[in-house]
């Protein structure tokens, strides 16, 4: 039988293994142990000795480094990690779970690409392993993990982390009077009096059945392992300087996912870096346009302050921003301000004077508004001494604009490959880039 | 042929303002859950007309602000969703009613065509205010929730502790399965096996909440209707078979209609609904809506919490008396 730890860490079979754990100097030590166990993992390839952890501090990079070449390595070879699928690495596997979230947690903190991409590969790892046991194994596993995260009955409420960060939808849960339905008991006296011309027993197992307990399990240990990075960076914010090891195998970390970033890029993006340029109207998405011919009914404020200002700013300068994730100032790029005054400002403005009526006319205040989008505080003018006191906004995404402003979205071919109208425009500048290179030949 | 908007709808004088709030207003009105929070809200006042400018207005009792309201005659008041340890500085949030605005004037599918508002498209907003709430009852169990006649449609106020402290983002799911602004999945699996079910064959959850939302919308359809990735003819079409869906015979309608043009007409109905609220004051944690019992001075009616939804009719219950004395 699968230990629980090997899937949810967070157990208390998990947390007795750390304990176990000994001197922290064994973790850099060669482990035969390991090294034994992963040669003996069925599949595994053994030909090639860089791909056998040969240390916990390996092995920790080993299984971050298996989930950014499983999504991003066109040709990743999955018997070189064969041994994360093998339960009999689990001790292994929960002391390599915690280095890498305390390493994330102390140097990078709850808001980065590495504690992002940890996150993720738990869940991945956890998909994977669910996916090899046999189907009464993995069903009992997961009630007994269940049993530990839920009580008997379930409010949707009591996900709001998860609906928080979108790793569920409430639309993929089933719910009735508040509670979410898991039992099959509980599935039948809510509705098969409800369900005509069909097998109740067959709908409680499409809609509700194994999947869905597996689903929330998933995301549930995933959220834990967001909240204990987050725990750590708090911690550490308050507490002594953190382990040089655990500053050192951040590093390593960063690297990792530097590497696979530059060599097949973040986050399933294709291309390379992006750099500031002028702006290429062409490129604009539908809505960006709408919103430069003016607004010419409710709405104007948002289109032009919350919207239009922070997707024109990073457009221009920092394309960049959410393939690097790293937070920037608008003067890092611009350090006199000349592209602000001179291309971003002036765009905006002319925006918000088509507006009917022109935007600036009843609520001159909005200037304001839009300098404190870009980072410089409540000010009339912008200045650099101001910058910092607001933050840069990021552009909205295509799920809040249609929240916030659901005339502008009219989508086009390309709105369908993109989750924001920056990363339209940028696909776009790829696109007419690609066309004026094959004109040139 | 356009209907005329109703003479009641006709902005009030200074004078009617001063005669509602002086002769006719009582503080009382206010709804409990207002006043018994006035101390950790912030208020709002629209004094010409232009706009709620007069903002981060305290009121230590509500005896001070039915003083307020009798001495300045506002325009328009409000106060805020939110409740803070310094409202005068909306600072220290507290927690957020989660609050839905159906607007009769910005609701898809109007059958009224008026310019404002009328009797029909008030109506209209009043069918769509109890639809959402048999899912905020029945779907996601809330119980405290107060409706509110705005002036101009409705805000449905829920003030259900568990979701007072919930950020923006879980708003703006808990609208989506509200108002059924995504298709539902038709396509489930098990033991590898995948299952064709489209939602109206789904008579709980999610499903079942798109499917009421998709009738409602496939009922009022008129030709006139532009619609996301629908054309003419299937708008047409959908109309012809109207007698169907009335019958709850979905599956007979979309095999009329084809399968192919049928996921085109739920993915167009999906994205009309966005506008079945207006979505951004869902998700605002710092709102200030309309003080219910205060006068919407632009139409001349009473904003007002609404007892009884099914039976409530503006046009009789929201009319301040001085609308009655007029001459004209």
């Amino acid at each position: 039988m699968v230990r629980v730890a090997f899937i949810n860490p967070f157990s208390e079979e998990g947390r007795q293994m750390v304990r176990e754990l000994g001197n922290i100097k064994s973790l850099y030590e060669e482990n035969a142990h390991l090294i034994n166990l992963v040669n003996r993992s069925r599949s595994q390839d053994i030909s090639d000795e860089g791909s056998i952890p040969h240390n916990h501090i390996d092995m920790a990079l080993k299984r971050l480094e298996w989930y950014m070449k499983k999504k991003n390595d066109p040709s990743f070879d999955y018997r070189k990690y064969a041994y994360l699928l093998d339960p009999e690495i689990t001790k292994f596997d929960v002391i390599a779970f915690y280095l890498l979230s305390q390493a994330i947690g102390v140097k990078f903190g709850p808001n980065s690409r590495e504690s992002r991409a940890m996150v993720e590969s738990q869940g991945k790892l956890m998909e994977s392993r669910l996916g090899e046991l046999f189907k009464s194994e993995k069903r009992v596993l997961v009630a007994q993990i269940l049993n530990s995260l839920l009580m008997d009955e379930v409010k949707w409420t009591f996900f709001e982390d998860l609906l928080s960060s979108k790793k569920i939808k409430l639309p993929d849960l089933i719910i009735d009077q508040g509670n979410i339905i898991l039992n099959k008991e509980d599935f039948m006296e809510s509705f098969s009096s409800k369900i005509k011309h069909r097998d109740p027993d067959k709908m409680y197992n499409l809609l509700v059945g194994d999947h869905i307990k597996e689903l929330i399990m998933t995301k549930m240990i995933m959220q834990k392992t967001e909240n204990y990075i987050s725990t750590v960076y708090e911690k550490s914010r308050r507490e002594v300087e953190p382990n040089p090891l655990l500053l050192e195998l951040a590093e390593e970390i960063s690297k990792i996912l530097s590497e696979t970033t530059m060599s097949y890029g973040y986050g399933g993006s294709y291309g390379g870096e992006v750099k500031a340029s002028p702006l290429n109207p062409k490129a604009f998405p539908p809505c960006v346009k709408t919103v430069l011919e003016g607004i010419k009914s409710g709405g104007r404020n948002d289109a032009i302050i919350l919207f239009l200002t922070p997707f024109l700013s990073y457009a221009r300068l920092y394309p960049d921003v959410f393939r690097r994730n790293v937070t920037m100032k608008v003067s890092d790029v611009d350090p006199q301000l000349k592209v602000v005054e001179n291309e971003i400002l002036p765009l905006v403005y002319g925006a918000a004077e088509r507006c009917s009526p022109p935007l600036f006319e009843d609520q001159p205040q909005e200037k304001v508004n839009i300098n404190a989008k870009m980072g410089f505080g409540m000010h009339t003018q912008i200045e650099l001494k101001h910058e910092g006191e607001t933050t840069w906004y990021t552009p909205m995404s295509c799920e809040k604009v249609k929240l916030h402003l659901p005339s502008l979205c009219k989508p086009d071919e390309t709105c369908k490959k993109i989750g924001n109208p920056l990363s339209y425009y940028i696909r776009k500048l790829r696109e007419i880039k690609g066309d004026e290179d094959g004109s040139e030949d | 042929m356009e209907r005329e908007e109703s003479p009641i709808l006709k902005p009030a004088t200074l004078d009617e303002r001063r005669k509602y709030y002086r002769e006719e207003w009582d503080v009382k009105e206010i709804p409990e859950f207002i006043r018994e929070s006035v101390l950790k809200r912030e208020f709002g006042f629209d004094h010409m007309g232009r706009g709620p400018n007069d903002r981060y207005r305290v009121f230590r009792s509500a005896d001070l602000l039915r003083k307020f309201l009798r001495y300045r005659a506002p325009f328009a008041a409000y106060s805020s969703v939110a409740f803070y340890d310094k409202p005068r500085r909306r600072d220290g949030w507290i927690k957020s009613e989660l609050v839905f605005d159906v607007d009769a004037k910005d609701i898809p599918l109007r059958m009224c065509g008026c310019e404002g508002v009328c009797e029909i498209c008030l109506n209209q907003a009043r069918e769509i205010v109890c639809s959402l709430m048999d899912t905020l009852k029945g779907d996601l169990g809330l119980n405290d929730i107060h409706v509110v006649y705005s002036g101009r449609g409705y805000h449905i106020r829920v003030l259900d502790e568990s979701v007072m402290k919930m950020d923006s983002d879980v708003r703006a799911q808990i609208v989506k399965y509200i108002i059924g602004a995504e298709v539902p999945h038709n396509e489930y699996a098990e033991e590898g096996v995948t299952y064709n079910l489209e939602h109206f064959s789904i008579p709980f959850g999610y499903p079942h909440v798109f499917t009421l939302r998709a009738k409602y919308s496939i009922l009022h359809l008129s030709e006139a209707i532009q619609m996301e990735g629908v054309n003419q003819k299937l708008v047409k079409d959908a109309i012809k078979h109207q007698e169907l869906i009335k019958n709850d015979e979905w599956g007979i309608f979309r095999n009329k209609i084809g399968p192919i043009r049928y996921q085109r007409l739920m993915n167009g109905i999906a994205s009309l609904n966005m506008g079945l609220v207006d979505a951004k004051v869902s998700i605002d944690l710092k709102r200030i809506l309309r003080l219910p019992s205060s006068l919407h001075s632009m139409v001349s009616m009473k904003s007002m919490e609404v007892k009884n939804i099914e039976n409530f009719d503006p046009f009789e219950d929201a009319v301040p008396r001085f609308v009655y004395e007029r001459k004209d």
